[in-house]
């Protein structure tokens, strides 16, 4: 059982993140990952030149350390790896990494829903839209808080 | 007493503010303490998904707060 967690303040680049899984994969039947793009446009659909997500010293890697081995806990996965960016991410850019392998194909689907639901309400982040129509905070809607509470 | 904020929080009081604070005190007088003296933040402060951290650990808001404690406010927090 490997858990690797990194909060990456500079780049993130997919395929090497899913190359190293499925190396250290090696025996395992399945592989399921996640990765988030920062969209073009807000959710006004205003266009959208950057996120901005703000970070704390201590409980962000904390809190992202802790949803990943919640998550090698609760599923028969035997890797982890969750990769989540800080600071400026220009639209079109990887935000975040989350996957999971695992002997069989649920529980790596399971994980790697489970992470991002939880990654998605309590990764200790603050996130903020930055584009023509000025700047604003993102917090979780509620279809994220209902879908985090499917694991409850 | 210092008081530190993130998110939201740190764009509409500023990262950090020193504030004459009665002690000890509970985290949620603090709450209120800060909003009375910024009313244009008490909507956000009083929102419940806003946590309190005390030397990295997150505590309640009936969490005891000394003189000496430096608290930190953390907007409500996304990632994903």
């Amino acid at each position: 059982m490997t858990i690797y967690v990194r909060l990456e303040e500079n780049r993130l680049d997919p395929r090497e993140e899913l190359g190293a899984l499925i190396d250290q994969a090696a025996g395992d039947g399945a592989i399921v990952s996640f990765v988030g793009i920062v969209r073009p446009t807000s959710g006004d659909s205003d266009q959208l030149e950057k996120l901005v997500l703000e970070h704390h010293p201590t409980l962000t890697g904390q809190s992202l350390e802790e949803i990943a081995v919640a998550a090698a806990q609760r599923f028969d996965v035997s890797h982890v790896r969750v990769v989540h960016r800080c600071g400026e991410v220009q639209a079109g850019e990887p935000i975040v990494f989350a996957g999971a392998a695992s002997p069989h194909r649920r529980a790596a689907f399971e994980a790697a829903d489970y992470l991002m639901d939880r990654l998605k309400t309590e990764a200790v982040l603050w996130k903020r839209e930055e584009g023509a129509a000025g700047t604003k905070w993102i917090e979780p809607t509620e279809t994220d808080y209902r879908e985090r509470g499917r694991w409850e | 007493m210092k008081v530190t904020f993130y998110g939201k929080l740190a764009a509409m009081l500023g990262t950090e503010l020193e504030l004459a604070v009665e002690t000890p005190c509970t985290v949620a007088s603090l709450r209120t303490r800060i909003a009375e003296a910024h009313p244009e933040a008490a909507k956000s402060l009083e929102d419940r998904r806003v946590r309190a951290c005390v030397g990295s650990t997150l505590v309640a808001d009936d969490h005891p707060l000394t003189a000496s404690d430096e608290v930190e406010f953390l907007a409500p927090v996304s990632g994903g």
